[in-house]
């Protein structure tokens, strides 16, 4: 009954600190309208897992989650750059997909009977972090949560009017830049909890679906906050009573969140 | 004061800017005029100091990397990203806030901005929920709250009605008195009657002067590559059919 508490206790931690990731960085990719890049820097984490395996069988031990840290910042900052130079942040997440999944591939191949490991990102599970994970976790977005507190308002500025902030002395490719950074190091941190294929699930959909209901940025932090935490809490919940892996049961619940949105009355229509 | 002497503005490896050599009082309303890609959007971001150049530039007296602080910029409003959940206060104060954070100051300027353009009762509205014409008039405020000496805008009525063009103008015409003013436009006809000097821009200067002197049938064709007629009046001159602009 105690290692059961204990792995959703870690489960609990792991959901506060995904949906504060979601309510600021992932607030702000909503924004921006770049969502595929988190899937592109999805990729690129599990390369970077599947390297950081290759290092310590064969070189010295590394931990994997720095690892993929590295792997995320190298092609946060990558696409940053490719976006800066050919203005379709669409097109630079695309060729770098295809990059960092062909070395996710590649390293694959080279850990052989280790890769299980490095494919265990791709699905997640909440309910089974270690205490090493949640350290690296927490560290993580505290990291992200400094930085966003101090640039918000570059940020915001830069994604909402790139020209004008560039006119006040604000570099808007600079602080687009460092966007992609916190989204890559969210990314990394949500997932361990919760998977490659489900990162979206608690990275985008909840901030999409609080800027659906609100009228400002903070209120869509706000819901963002709000639905994270009811998909995450309520996938560990589910996965408790049934058994079934909870970050399934978290994209489950946060997809429905996004749909139930739409029966709000009087939401904004963007053009 | 501006002064602009042979500036060239290379970009991307072709020459946007060649040789333009004028100078503008202050205050004074500044209309540029030029067809798609003659480089007036590039003009305004040199004053800005957002792009190099050769020749030299003197805004009130200054490099404009110097004299950043001194002008407020207008960007098309099709570059904006609207998706942006955003109050109106905070389209105003957003600047503000950058350079000197949240203070009772900031609100007071951006409440008394917008009292200017007749948007105040909006203070607490979705901006995304505005017409074209009022979110150009926020915009507008946006720009003022800075309170600078130059205002530079970029095609301010692009995708407005006549209402909001003329509110706009009336605004502007009123801001003159104390400011420069440099605006780009496709279409004069509405400016008439506050602007002081036009300049006709296709990479290099076509004409430059009071609007009567060089709103002539000559420099038109020379500017947009085919003939457009002037109806001349007294001291006031119309062109016939305005320069339609449409973003590739």
């Amino acid at each position: 009954m105690f290692a059961l508490s204990i792995w959703v206790l870690r489960g609990i931690i792991a959901v506060i600190l995904i949906s504060l990731v979601a309510s600021t960085a992932g607030t702000f990719t909503v924004f921006k309208g770049a969502t595929f890049f988190v899937s592109g820097i999805a990729h690129a984490v599990l390369a970077g897992a599947a390297f950081g395996i290759f290092i310590t069988l064969y070189f010295f031990p590394f931990p994997e989650f720095l690892m993929t840290i590295f792997f995320a910042i190298f092609f946060a900052l990558a696409i940053g750059y490719a976006t800066h130079r050919s203005e379709n942040v669409d097109v630079s997440v695309g060729i770098m997909f295809a990059f960092s999944m062909s070395l996710a591939v590649l390293f694959l191949a080279m850990i052989k009977e280790y890769a299980s490991v490095a494919w265990g990102l791709i699905i997640g599970d909440l309910l089974l972090l270690s205490q090493e994970d949640v350290l690296w976790m927490s560290i993580a977005v505290l990291l992200i949560l400094l930085l966003f507190l101090i640039f918000r308002r570059k940020m915001l500025f830069s994604i909402f009017d790139p020209e004008g902030a560039e006119a006040m002395g604000v570099n808007p490719y600079l602080y687009e830049t460092l966007l992609y950074l916190l989204v890559g190091i969210g990314v990394v941190v949500i997932m361990k909890g919760v998977g490659a294929i489900l990162v979206y699930a608690l990275l985008i959909i909840p901030a999409a679906a609080g800027k659906r209901l609100s009228k400002g940025v903070l209120a869509t932090g706000l819901f963002a906050l709000l639905f994270s935490l009811l998909s995450g809490f309520g996938g560990i919940a589910l996965s408790v009573l049934s058994g079934i892996t909870p970050s399934a049961l978290a994209g489950l619940i946060a997809t429905f969140i996004y749909f139930l949105s739409y029966l709000k009355r009087g939401t904004v229509k963007v053009p | 004061m501006i002064e602009v002497r042979n500036l060239t503005v290379k970009y991307d490896g072709h020459v946007a800017l060649e040789n333009l050599t004028f100078s503008l009082e202050h205050p004074s309303f500044l209309v540029i005029l030029g067809p798609n890609g003659a480089g007036k959007t590039t003009l305004l971001k040199t004053f800005l100091g957002l792009i190099p150049y050769e020749g030299e530039i003197r805004i009130f007296g200054k490099e404009p990397r110097e004299v950043r602080n001194l002008l407020g910029y207008m960007p098309q409003r099709d570059r904006i990203n609207r998706s942006v959940p955003l109050r109106v206060k905070d389209v105003v104060m957003m600047p503000l806030l950058v350079t000197i954070g949240l203070k009772k100051e900031v609100v007071k300027r951006a409440r008394e901005a917008l009292r200017g353009v007749g948007m105040e009762k909006y203070w607490n509205a979705d901006f995304r929920s505005l017409s074209g014409g009022q979110q150009q008039r926020v915009f507008l405020a946006r720009t003022l709250a800075r309170n600078p000496k130059a205002i530079l805008l970029d095609e301010p009525f692009s995708a407005t009605d006549v209402a909001t063009k003329m509110a706009v103008i009336k605004i502007l015409h009123r801001l003159k008195r104390e400011r420069t003013i440099i605006l780009v436009t496709h279409d004069v006809n509405p400016l008439v009657e506050c602007t002081d000097k036009v300049l006709l821009l296709n990479r290099k200067m076509i004409g430059f002067g009071r609007l009567i002197d060089v709103i002539t049938e000559e420099n038109m064709e020379r500017l947009y590559g085919t003939r457009v007629p002037i109806i001349r009046r007294e001291n006031v001159c119309y062109t016939v059919g305005g320069d339609i602009h449409v973003r590739p």
